[in-house]
């Protein structure tokens, strides 16, 4: 074991980062459920609406399409609105708004517009959350040709986005994992860095084998590593954003280490961990020592409370699966 | 052509503006005539035409003035050409071209949106924008019969009644969701529906455009003055099937396409100003001569 290390927690990164943004511009709006009054159910948006006043910490009703479509609306009148949908699970109803709409809009119009809209989603699970309350649907807005998905495990990390999502001029979902939302101490990660705000973030350098991944299940991976550590040296690489992916950095790391392992928390079928691989399979294949693999969960929903540590991926398995691939 | 606005009391529309009304509704179908023939020879892919509904959309789009911001939904031909889409523009996105083949700030007529009435909440969303910038704008959403089972459609009257959003929502109700007839759509009108959440409305027949122009602009005037959104459901006829793809005589009875017909707005309005004296033939003739122009002009562009 490495140890832990103190890190500012994600939720109290992003309210600052918010509040720096509403202060900074003044078309930027916040629109979500209950996050005025109560300053979100994760209290993210905590302080914003007596700073700011209630018309641009909007508290929303609770109808997801209604966020997403006025949002759109807003967007085109020249606002920069930032919208919150309370849980993953809940994101089904604005995914018509999101997908026919607020992607396509810039297009649409030729380019005469090019409305900057963010949506921002907690997600994952691992607190025994209810029905609904754990899902990860980013590998969804993946592969939707107009939005940008990103994936932060850090504050820095989701400051950084959301600073360039905000004056992206597209629209961006942001997955931000509910169980880090309060962890203040973290595994240790190299201060490398990243390259663009888009890029990936190599969070540990290693030589004997790369692991892609992204979002909370990053920790598990990081002291998976650790714990391995000096017997395997592993890199991790911490994608950040999963649309756009970026290849580039994945493929350098497995040139170097000549193994890939993807770990994700969402299902494993058509996921992202199938793009990376078949990308590395495509454009890295000379670089392979061994098949590239993936550890994510089997299809099924998310199961209840009781069931979700057979569910998720944790820290063993990873170790496992590490071992197998490079013995 | 300049496009008139009333002062906001007014109502019945003078004797310039009944005959701009006529001269937009003849335009109009002048083009969808044009549009429908072009289809025909597959120059356009597509076309869903707009015959039947021309009072309706030249009278709301008179009454609401060329101030106002237009948020359509993809059969608001005879509003675009009136804001000053022009009709090789208009027919762009039709033959393949583009999405939008007009630029909708010039026009401040917003590009079709394909996906029922998730144009309402862009509208409403648009007005609370406008306003929260200090620049009230007026938004006029279309939006059709068959569109407003969509739950947007009911999120997008919530939203603009809690939010008293300016907007004016133009139901165009031809009776028809492609194949399915109104009565089997909804227990009530939409009027009546909006009343439920808390939005003024107004249910007029969409035959004559004086009707319509008198109720928008009483519309109009209440949105303005209440800074509240106000909801007008405009009955009308469907001539031709939902788009050319639709063959409407398999569902429907050809009495009952033939009464439609019958009942034509464009050639009942034209009748009637002429029967009153306030055109004439050569009046008739000049804008016989546009329309055969525009004619020429869209099929030297695309044919």
């Amino acid at each position: 074991m490495t140890g832990t290390v103190r890190s500012p927690c994600l939720a109290e990164s992003i309210n600052t980062a918010l509040a720096d943004l509403l202060d900074q511009d003044p078309r930027l709006v916040l629109i979500g459920e209950d996050i005025g009054r109560l300053g979100g159910v994760f209290r993210v948006t905590r302080g914003l609406r007596e700073r700011f006043g209630a018309d641009r910490v909007r508290d929303a009703l609770l109808a997801e399409s209604t966020i997403v479509g006025q949002a759109v609306g807003m967007a085109m009148s020249g606002l920069v609105p930032v919208c919150e949908i309370q849980f993953d699970g809940f994101t089904y109803p604005a995914v018509n708004q999101l997908v026919t709409q607020a992607a396509r809009v810039g297009g649409r119009w030729n380019g005469r517009i090019s409305p900057s809209l963010v949506v921002r989603i907690p997600t994952a699970g691992g607190f025994r959350g209810v029905e609904h309350h754990n899902d990860s649907n980013e590998a969804l807005f993946a592969r939707v040709p107009g939005i940008s998905v990103a994936c932060p495990s850090t504050g820095e990390d989701a400051d950084q986005i959301l600073r360039y999502a905000v004056a992206l001029g597209s629209p961006v979902v942001v997955y931000e994992p509910i169980r880090l939302y309060w962890r203040r101490s973290s595994p240790p990660r190299s201060a490398e860095p990243a390259r663009s705000p888009t890029a990936a973030r190599v969070v540990r350098r290693g030589t004997d084998l790369t692991v892609a991944t992204y979002g909370a299940i990053t920790d598990e991976v990081l002291e998976a590593a650790h714990d391995l550590a000096p017997d395997v040296d592993v890199e991790v690489v911490d994608l950040r954003w999963v649309a756009p992916l970026d290849m580039d950095t994945v493929l350098e790391s497995v040139g170097r280490t000549g193994r890939l392992l993807v770990v994700h928390e969402a299902t494993k079928d058509v996921g992202i961990g199938a793009e990376i691989a078949a990308s590395v399979a495509e454009y890295g294949h000379d670089a392979l020592r061994g098949p590239v693999r993936r550890l994510a969960p089997d299809r099924r929903a998310y199961p209840p409370g009781d069931f979700e540590k057979d569910y998720m991926i944790g820290v063993r398995e990873i170790r496992d699966e590490v071992l197998v691939m490079t013995k | 052509m300049a496009v008139k606005s009333l002062s906001e009391n007014e109502t019945a529309p003078d004797d310039d503006t009944r005959r701009t009304l006529l001269r937009h509704m003849l335009v109009a179908r002048g083009v969808d005539e044009e549009a429908r023939r072009l289809q025909k020879q597959g120059v356009l892919d597509l076309w869903p035409s707009c015959e039947g509904h021309e009072a309706a959309q030249v009278g709301s789009a008179l009454a609401a003035g060329p101030a106002a911001t237009v948020v359509p939904s993809y059969r608001e031909h005879a509003v675009a050409l009136l804001r000053g889409v022009t009709p090789e523009e208009l027919l762009a996105q039709w033959t393949g071209r583009t999405f939008c083949g007009w630029d909708p700030h010039r026009v401040r007529f917003f590009p079709y949106t394909m996906v029922l009435a998730a144009q309402t909440l862009h509208a409403v969303g648009y007005a609370i924008g406008r306003r929260m910038q200090g620049l009230e704008d007026f938004v006029v959403v279309y939006v059709g019969d068959g569109a407003t089972s969509e739950g947007d459609m009911s999120e997008a009257m919530n939203l603009a009644a809690v939010e008293s959003a300016s907007v004016l929502f133009v139901v165009q109700n031809n009776g028809w969701a492609i194949s399915k007839p109104a009565e089997e759509q909804m227990r009530t009108s939409v009027a009546e529906r909006a009343r439920g959440f808390g939005i003024a409305s107004a249910a007029v027949p969409g035959r004559d455009p004086e009707t319509v122009f008198a109720a928008c602009s009483r519309a109009a005037a209440h949105i303005r003055g209440e800074r509240a959104p106000f909801l007008v459901e405009i009955r009308v006829g469907r001539i031709n099937g939902h788009t050319t793809a639709d063959a409407q005589e398999v569902y429907r009875s050809s009495d009952d396409i033939a009464r439609t017909k019958a009942a034509d707005p464009v050639t009942g309005y034209a009748d009637r100003l002429r029967g009153q004296g306030l055109v004439d033939a050569a009046w008739f003739a000049a804008v016989e001569t546009e329309v055969r122009e525009i004619r020429e002009r869209l099929t030297k562009e695309y044919a």
